[in-house]
Order: structure tokens, then C-alpha cells, then sequence
């Protein structure tokens, strides 16, 4: 089921929390929602929910508009951020909710809630309260109850946020494996960590301060950032600004050969990693240094661009240099993309 | 405490209990004392007796007992009905519309319970409704009273009740009824059942507004007590006293029990 998002805006009294959102997510296709805090994730996702009520636009389910009609009537799967668990109910009846409110036969709602517990590995933890989960846990009861009703849109709110690192990264390869035992599911996927909007999605839509900044195949949009918020939000790029000359482009006076200049894109953006220390590249001065465990994390500063501090993975089996030390830094062609300065 | 001395900690537990004794502890015990006294006429009381607890628990003393159970049951658990839908009902209005009504359910705290009495005595004394002389009025008085305090334990939980259990419910498929009997209620259950107690508790010692409705037919225990009190009988009026005392702890206890229960749940 195809979900569309046409213009849509949501006010909070005074406060504009989205502001005109376009987005079509396709079924079987994993749309992230990547932006900071505040940024309207989770208010877009409230307004295709059913939510909240968009102030205007109209919200489409395969080609229906559903703009007035209720949560209950949209057959939307949903996983709140804090998961929302019914604390009063046993995870099998937490599961069995949405069955039994659509009068689902006795038989088949056991049948079905078996099928959800186990797809998520909570078999043995069916007469269970909520409370007597781990995190982790609920997660994934959430995540049973949402799709026992059988949706063919689900929206899920930073489900991994309140995990720690070490179980985010295992349930992040779980929702992985759950993708793709719904192949046919349209996903929404809300989230502030660029890690899991590249694991897990399709296309990656990049939010800032209620709006839609930019939106693009993952792999597209990490590669080839169209814009400077996005550059950096995604993948922490090092942005430097450039002199054009005829077709070329200088980064602090020194030409970058195979980078081509493109009018009104005045920012170079290059990934940390990406950057190599060597011959006849731009001169900067290591001001700290980070070891990192599979790299060591260099901060310069360039010389001749007083304003601006770049960042610098070298491989851990490299020699790092020392403080004050000055290198140059070789920014290999093919690594660069230009795009346009902020203009705010 | 943020005292750590020992000379220190030893002093402000003698101030605690001097002031705990004095003011918390004293009244009940010489209350007690008093319901069992004979004579007191020295500092102690002597010859004690259990006539005056036979008395309040005999003819009259009895049925106001009696009375004042049935009316902190009937107004009080009728109060936590009101008090919760009307929290609800102000939670899902406008802005507007919710501090009007929250300001109208803390009216008859603000005012003195006998001008809620002496205005409910006015008017249901005359057509449409004449309730004056039958139970109801008192039923009514301790409703009226008891309202409010539901309604402030209620609303306040559910300032504390996040919004997207009901808003996950309703996108499972549940009809708002359902999501009001199976998530909304239910998460409440802990919140209604201190307001049952705390309104069953505080309408067996209503005294200032039954005092203005009550009829011949419908006496409290409160209102038995002052008038004992005030005809001097102060050896019936603190057995009295002290059968209300029972009464209400072992109420409020089994209704703290029945909360316990649900909290468990
Ligand atoms: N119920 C509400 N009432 C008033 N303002 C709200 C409400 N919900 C959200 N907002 C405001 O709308 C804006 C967007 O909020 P939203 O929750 O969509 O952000 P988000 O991108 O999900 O952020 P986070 O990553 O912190 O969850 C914020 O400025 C927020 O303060
Ligand atoms: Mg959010």
C-alpha cells in the first residue's frame, strides 16, 4: 500500500511542527525520517498515524484519502517511541489487542498471537507483564502487536532509542531479518541516528526545523549530499569552501585536480574517512587527536581558512601525527562533492 | 533529614515527638479515654465502663452508624463516578473549555462545605426538586463535596498518563469505548481507587454541610457527635467518636486493599 503525503502541515497553537511535507513511500519500501530533535519526525509520523490532525494537505493510503478519517479506521501498524505497552495486560493479550478489537474468532487470534511471539522470539515470555521485560523485550512486543493486525503500512518512532548501544546494534540486524518477512509492508521508519536510517532504509528522508530538506536513495544521498545540512547530518562531512577558476577549484589556494567546478556550489563536502595524508596536498595543523579503536580521529585546522576545522580518520595501523604537527591532506577526487553554502 | 549529629539527630526526634504527641496523638487518646470513663473528674478519668460504647452502639447511635456508611458509599463512590468522567471529559476539551471546568469541580473545596450545605438546603426546599427532608439532600451534599476531590486525584493522573497508549489502541483498531474500558480506565484503576477511599473517608466525617440538610430520618455519626457534645453527654459522644474512628479506618483500609489489588494487576 502506497503511502502519500501531499503538503501536509501540522500547527501545535502556535508552534508550526511540519511544514509542507510531500513524501510517497511505496509498498515494500523502508522510507527513513532522519533528522534532529525537534525537527517534525515524529509529528509526520502522528499525522499519517491519525494522530494529529493536519492543518492542511491531504494524507493518502493507496490512492484513499484518509486526511478525516480516524486511527482506528486507517490500519496503520504503529510502534511508539516508549513502546506504550498496556501495562495492565499480558504481553499475549498486548498482542492480541488489535485482533480481538476487529472481533477477530477466539481460535484464530491464539493462532495468530503464537505467530507474532515467535516471528519476534517471545514465545516464552507470553504470560508476562510489560513490566517484567527488558527493554529490548518490549521492543519487540511492540513491534508483535503492530503487525499482528496484519498492516500494510507500519511507522516505527526511534524504536531503538532507548536501548544501548551493544542490543541497539543486535535488534538493528533483527529489523533487518523482520524487513524482509514482510516484504510488501510499507515502512516509516523515525529516527535521529544516520547508522540505522543507512542500515535499514531504502530512501532516506533528511528533515530540519519542521520542513524536508532533502530526499534521496540512501546510498545516493550519502555519496553525493545535495546539500550542506545533509553532508554533515549524514556521516559528519567536512564541508570547505572554494575559489573557482575557469573549471577548476582551489580549496585555501590550492588547486584540487578532477574536481570540477559547478556554479552556485561554493562548499566542498568530503567524508572524514576519506581523506589521506601525503605529497602536495592542502597544508593543515593537527590541533587533537581522537584514537577511536579502528582509527584515530585527526582535527585540523587548514591554513588560510581561519573559520573552518576539518576532521580526519586515518586508519588505525597508520602513524598519527603529533600535536601542532603540520601535514598535508590529499583529498582525492572521485571522495568530493560540491554543493551549495547555507544560505539561512 | 540533613542532620547528622548525634545530640542533633536525638534533638529533633524529641521536638518531632513532643509535636506529633502532642497535637496528632493526645486528642485520639484522651477521646479514647473518655469513651470509657465513668467519672473524670482529676487529671486521670476513673471507673471505667463499656456503657457508654453500648449506648453508641445501640437505638439511635446505631442507625446513624449505619447511615453514615450507607452515605459515604452511595456519595462517595457516586462522587468518583462524576469526578472521573468529569476529568476525562475536561482532559479531551479545548483549553478553554478544561479550566473553566477544572476551576467549576474545585468550587466546593473553595467554599465553606456549610454554604455548599446552607445552598442546597435553599435550593432543593422548593419546586422543581424538593428533596428537603429526605436522605437525598444529604446524599446530594456529600456528592457535591466529594466531586471534587475525585476529580483532582483523577486529573492528576491523567496529566501523568501518557497520550500514546490511547492513541497506539485506537490505531490497533479500538473503537473509542473500547480504548476508554480497556487501556484508558484500566490505567487509571490505581487513581479511582484512592479516590474512592479518600472520598468514602472524608464524607464519614463530613460534618459541616450535613449539619445544614440533614433531616430527623437521616443523622450522620458527625452530626450524632455534635449534638451529644451539645447537649454535654461528652462521655457518649467520644464512644461515639471512637466508633467512627473504627469504622472509618477498617473502610478505608479494606478499600486501600482493594487498591493494592489493582495496582498489582
Ligand atoms: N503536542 C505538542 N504540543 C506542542 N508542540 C509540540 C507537540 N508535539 C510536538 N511539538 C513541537 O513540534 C516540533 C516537532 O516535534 P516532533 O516531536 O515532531 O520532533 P521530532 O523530530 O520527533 O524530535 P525528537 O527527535 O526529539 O523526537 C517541536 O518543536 C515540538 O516542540
Ligand atoms: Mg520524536
Amino acid at each position: 500500500m502506497t503511502v502519500q503525503l501531499d503538503d501536509v502541515s501540522v500547527h501545535f497553537g502556535r508552534t508550526l511542527a511540519l511544514e509542507g511535507l510531500s513524501l510517497t513511500v511505496a509498498a515494500g519500501e523502508t522510507v527513513a525520517l532522519l533528522g534532529p530533535s525537534g525537527s517534525g519526525k515524529s509529528t509526520a509520523l502522528k499525522a499519517v498515524a491519525g494522530f494529529v490532525r493536519p492543518s492542511s494537505g491531504r494524507i493518502r493510503l493507496a490512492g484513499q484519502d484518509v486526511t478525516d478519517l480516524p486511527p482506528a479506521k486507517r490500519g496503520i501498524g504503529v510502534v511508539v517511541q516508549q513502546y506504550a505497552l498496556f501495562p495492565h495486560l499480558r504481553v499475549s493479550d498486548n498482542v492480541a489487542f488489535g485482533l480481538r478489537a476487529a472481533r477477530t474468532p477466539k481460535g484464530e487470534v491464539t493462532r495468530r498471537v503464537a505467530e507474532m511471539l515467535e516471528m519476534v522470539g517471545m514465545t516464552s515470555f507470553a504470560k508476562r507483564f510489560p513490566r517484567e521485560l527488558s527493554g529490548g523485550q518490549q521492543q519487540r512486543v511492540a513491534i508483535a502487536r503492530a503487525l499482528a493486525i496484519q498492516p500494510k503500512v507500519l511507522l516505527l518512532d526511534e524504536p531503538l532509542a532507548a536501548l544501548d548501544a551493544q542490543l541497539r546494534a543486535d535488534m538493528l540486524g533483527e529489523l533487518q531479518k523482520l524487513r524482509r518477512e514482510v516484504p510488501d509492508v510499507a515502512i516509516v521508519y523515525v529516527t535521529h541516528d544516520q547508522s540505522e536510517a543507512l542500515a535499514l532504509a531504502d530512501r532516506i528522508a533528511v528533515m530540519r526545523d519542521a520542513r524536508l530538506v532533502d530526499i534521496a536513495p540512501a546510498a545516493q544521498l550519502y555519496a553525493t549530499p545535495p546539500s550542506a545540512f545533509t553532508a554533515s547530518f549524514l556521516g559528519g562531512a567536512n564541508l570547505l569552501p572554494v575559489e573557482t577558476f575557469g573549471d577548476g577549484v582551489k580549496v585555501a589556494g590550492h588547486v584540487l585536480p578532477g574536481v570540477r567546478a559547478t556554479p552556485g556550489k561554493e562548499l566542498l563536502c568530503i567524508r572524514p574517512h576519506a581523506i589521506r595524508l601525503g605529497d602536495a596536498g592542502v597544508p593543515v595543523r593537527v590541533i587533537a587527536t581522537q584514537w577511536r579503536g579502528s582509527s584515530n580521529q585527526l582535527t585540523c585546522t587548514v591554513d588560510g581558512l581561519p573559520e573552518v576545522s576539518v576532521r580526519i580518520d586515518l586508519p588505525a595501523d597508520l602513524q598519527v601525527p603529533a600535536l601542532g604537527a603540520q601535514v598535508s591532506m590529499v583529498l582525492p577526487a572521485e571522495a568530493c562533492s560540491l554543493v551549495p553554502a547555507e544560505r539561512r | 533529614m540533613l542532620v547528622w549529629t548525634k545530640p542533633g539527630k536525638a534533638l529533633t526526634w524529641t521536638a518531632f515527638a513532643l509535636v506529633f504527641g502532642v497535637l496528632v496523638l493526645a486528642p485520639f487518646i484522651v477521646v479514647i479515654a473518655a469513651a470509657f470513663a465513668g467519672t473524670w473528674n482529676g487529671v486521670l478519668p476513673s471507673n471505667p465502663t463499656v456503657g457508654h460504647l453500648q449506648e453508641a452502639l445501640s437505638g439511635d447511635e446505631l442507625a446513624s452508624l449505619s447511615v453514615s456508611l450507607q452515605t459515604a458509599f452511595l456519595g462517595g463512590l457516586l462522587a468518583v463516578v462524576v469526578g472521573t468522567w468529569g476529568a476525562l471529559a475536561a482532559h479531551g476539551a479545548p483549553g478553554p473549555v478544561a479550566r473553566v471546568a477544572d476551576a467549576l469541580h474545585h468550587l466546593p473545596i473553595a467554599v465553606p462545605s456549610v454554604v455548599v450545605g446552607l445552598g442546597l438546603l435553599v435550593a432543593f426546599s422548593r419546586q422543581p426538586i424538593l428533596l428537603n427532608g429526605t436522605k437525598w439532600i444529604v446524599v446530594i451534599a456529600h456528592l457535591v463535596l466529594m466531586v471534587a476531590f475525585s476529580y483532582g486525584t483523577v486529573a492528576a493522573a491523567l496529566q501523568r498518563v501518557d497520550p500514546s497508549y490511547a492513541d497506539v489502541a485506537a490505531s490497533l483498531g479500538a473503537s473509542p469505548a473500547r480504548v476508554l474500558w480497556q487501556v484508558r480506565l484500566p490505567m487509571l484503576r490505581p487513581a479511582i481507587a484512592s479516590a474512592a477511599g479518600l472520598s468514602v473517608a472524608l464524607s464519614m466525617g463530613e460534618v459541616g454541610a450535613t449539619i445544614m440538610v440533614y433531616p430527623a430520618s437521616w443523622r450522620t455519626v458527625p452530626v450524632s457527635i455534635f449534638a451529644l457534645s451539645d447537649r454535654g453527654q461528652t462521655f457518649t459522644a467520644a464512644a461515639e467518636a471512637l466508633v467512627l474512628l473504627t469504622a472509618t479506618v477498617l473502610v478505608v483500609f479494606t478499600l486501600d486493599r482493594l487498591r493494592g489489588r489493582a495496582v498489582e494487576q
